[in-house]
């Protein structure tokens, strides 16, 4: 009898030590070697913001026998679903969308899988400018797929008919620009979403930086609640142009989308701050009514043009996915060149690939020809110091702060004061 | 057999009587049965409700923002504490409030304005009837992009009218300002509501016998006293449902209010603060917490109506 139970929890034991073993053993990354793993026949589920053309998700399909659903949610949507699916430690999808701004906090979390060994060696040095942003504790969390930032457009045609040879370059040109503008008969010149939203407060972030400034020091101070900063005098601007008339009173309710498509349909001249990507759209005959005469331009500053800021939106595995190998193959499908061109051409999304950039500029298939790579020598990162864990709930409070200004509930004082006791509480917690 | 059971006299112990012993088996037989027959519904319940609320108020308790790597810990009530006193949740609580307030009284006032007009038979009635469903049929997402159009500085329907008619010069923007914003959501959530309302209002008019009208007639009553002093009392349950029906939908209010007017903070409800807190910030310790408080208010509604309808039939 004794024999018996000294046997069973010598079982017992053996079994635990195993499982802590395996458990203790640091992430289990489930990759298996390339040459020894078969993704054909495998169903894998994408989850993203934009829509992907089908012809090329079934040119993979082809190629690699890998059935692929993508799922498209808005880009506020797709944060929620991983948030809680992550939280839960649930399945979500095998690769999601992973914008700039999770970094911080989905690395603290050790939701996604690390990228930089997974990947091929040669993608990833490729990608390491862009990827930068996805870096966190000496990992890469994705690989960038939209080398998304803010440049200004705006419409020729109305320019031209308001007597204006060029685009400004400083603010100090922008006020006499809306005045010819608005004299020649466009009631709100200036196109600038202001909702409480994230589209919303992206203006402002960029205002900030345009005007010369940053949001908060190297140590997350906030530097926006003096009244002769940038981000005081950029949200200052926001409050005036909207007194000024340049822009729409209905802005205060707009996300970045209806601006555009206000753009779109020749209701303002000028889109402060937009996507490179809006470009082929809004030149886009079946899509608006402005075609083809949007045109790129830099973002105006202090004494010339100023500082902007990227956005890259990468691809990631989460810990959770089902078929990570699939995962893998997938991602770099999506990044070979061909599919990198087709994307931009087809859905507005400019490559991350320094190659790929290099290479498209050379043929001249970017469009809005040398001001998109020039407008790229402006582009900063809105955290030098990389995303904090807390950026989301920075901004959420930003959307309803600055929000709440521009409609006139709060003084801008009263609202950047706010802000930055909030941003001081979080960076301390 | 219930009945059976509770008049059986006691058991005094000694020898059981050979019925008795037959009573108490049956019994036991009649228990056992009962409780197999509800067990997959107290096992359901359990499993999707209790458990979760449980496990949703322990997690209020604890501290340590998990989806940002923290540790959690035991920190009691100070997460209820925190929701309460930020100043945001303050005016989620309170624009909660002046939605529950203004749309409950204009749910009643109209649904009995609607339901006295359609009590009557009159022709045309029932295609009345399928118009006034139509805005609860619609999911109140639509209702809010609908509304929205309507809504909209630039190009909406309300301006370009009011400009028509030369009654405003510039565009109004109808949600920014925090009073009137409050109010024009209440009432594209009144739109989607009020067929509910009427429509269970019309079923306890429809309940409220004839006789009683002829009688009173008969008696001299005008049709203004029949009303105060026949319908409104004999209304009373079916206004207690729809009271019930109708705080527990402005409560919970979010769709509209996120459609036509963001998470800006001039309007944002409870829930919506919820949602910001949980999923927007990733903070599930105090947006659990706040859940936790509204369906304690979602609760003491419910309760208060139901207390007083037990004395209304009293």
């Amino acid at each position: 009898m004794k024999r018996a139970k000294r046997g069973v929890v010598s079982t017992v034991a053996c079994a635990a030590v195993l499982i802590i073993a395996a458990c203790g053993s640091g992430r289990s990354s489930g990759f298996a070697p390339r040459n020894k793993v078969s993704i054909q026949g495998q169903e894998i589920n994408v989850l993203l913001p934009y829509k992907v053309p089908g012809r090329l998700l079934a040119e993979f399909t082809r190629e690699s026998g890998v059935k692929v659903s993508v799922n498209v949610t808005s880009w506020d949507a797709v944060r929620s679903k991983l948030v809680v699916a992550n939280t839960a430690k649930t399945y979500v999808a095998d690769v999601t969308e992973f914008d700039w701004s999770f970094t911080g906090q989905f690395a603290a979390a050790g939701w996604y899988e690390p990228v930089e060994k997974v990947l091929d060696p040669a993608l990833v040095a490729d990608l390491s400018q862009a990827d930068a942003a996805f870096n966190a504790g000496g990992h890469t969390y994705a690989a960038c797929y939209s080398n998304d930032y803010r440049l200004s457009l705006y419409n020729a045609k109305m320019f031209t008919a308001a007597g204006l040879s060029e685009f400004p370059k400083t603010f100090a040109e922008l006020g006499p620009a809306m005045t010819k503008l608005k004299a020649s008969g466009v009631d709100y010149p200036l196109g600038i979403p202001m909702g409480a939203t994230e589209g919303g407060v992206t203006p402002w972030y960029l205002l900030t930086l345009a005007l010369g400034g940053q949001l908060f020091d190297k140590d997350f101070k906030p530097l926006f609640a003096d009244p002769g900063s940038a981000g005081y005098r950029a949200l200052q601007f926001e409050v005036e142009a909207l007194k000024n008339g340049w822009v729409s009173p209905g802005s205060v309710t707009l996300d970045n989308r209806p601006a555009f498509d206000k753009f779109a349909a020749g209701s303002s001249a000028i889109l402060f701050a937009s996507s490179p990507g809006n470009l082929s759209t809004a030149n886009d005959l079946k899509e608006s009514s402005i075609a083809p005469n949007a045109k790129p331009a830099l973002v105006p500053g202090a004494r010339g043009p100023g500082t902007t800021f990227g956005l890259p939106e990468g691809l990631a595995i989460p810990v959770t996915a089902k078929h990570k190998d699939a995962a893998r193959a997938f991602i770099e499908w999506w990044m070979r060149p061909a599919t990198l061109r087709v994307l931009y051409t087809e859905a507005g999304m400019l490559p991350c690939r320094s190659s790929v950039v290099t290479s498209m500029a050379n043929s001249g298939e970017l469009a809005g020809g040398t001001v998109l790579s020039d407008e790229l020598g402006h582009v900063v990162p809105l955290f030098p110091q990389g995303a904090p864990k807390w950026y989301s709930q920075f901004s959420s409070t930003a959307q309803g702060l600055v929000n709440a200004a521009v409609k006139g509930d709060m003084s801008v004082e009263a609202a950047l004061k706010q802000l930055a006791a909030k941003a001081t509480e979080l960076a301390g917690s | 057999m219930g009945s059976d059971i509770c008049k059986r006299e006691p058991h005094t112990g000694g020898e059981s009587s050979g019925p008795s012993r037959r009573v108490d088996l049956a019994a036991r037989e009649a228990t056992r049965v009962g409780m197999l027959m509800v067990a997959p519904a107290v096992i359901i319940t359990a499993a999707l409700v209790i458990y979760p609320l449980a496990t949703g108020f322990e997690t209020s308790l604890r501290s340590g923002d998990t989806a940002v790597g923290g540790q959690p810990r035991f920190v009691g009530l100070g997460n209820y504490g925190d929701v309460l006193s930020s100043s945001t949740g303050r005016d989620a609580i309170a624009h909660t409030l002046v939605y529950v307030a203004l749309a409950v009284t204009l749910e009643l006032a109209l649904g009995l304005i609607v339901a006295v007009a359609l009590h009557r038979v009159f022709r045309g009635r029932g295609i009345v009837l399928a118009i006034l469903i139509l805005p609860w049929a619609l999911p109140s997402v639509v209702s809010g992009v609908l509304w929205r159009r309507v809504f909209d500085p630039d190009s909406g329907l309300l301006n370009s009218m009011l400009a028509q008619l030369h009654l405003v010069s510039h565009p109004h923007v109808w949600l920014a300002s925090r009073g009137w914003a409050l109010v024009f959501i209440t009432l594209v959530h009144v739109w989607g509501v009020l067929p509910l309302v009427s429509l269970i209002l019309i079923a306890g008019l429809q309940s409220i016998p004839d006789e009683v009208y002829s009688a009173s007639a008969v008696d001299g009553a005008t049709p203004l006293r029949q009303f105060r002093y026949i319908t409104l009392p004999l209304l009373g349950p079916s206004i207690a449902v729809a009271l019930t029906v109708g705080t527990v939908w402005a409560i919970k209010i979010f769709d509209e209010i996120y459609v036509l007017n963001g998470t800006a903070l001039n309007t944002r409800s409870i829930l919506m603060e919820v949602y910001n807190t949980t999923f927007v910030n990733a903070d599930f310790v105090h947006g659990t917490a706040f859940a936790f408080i509204l369906t304690v208010v979602t609760v003491l509604f419910a309760a208060i109506y139901a207390v007083a309808l037990g004395r209304s039939r009293t």
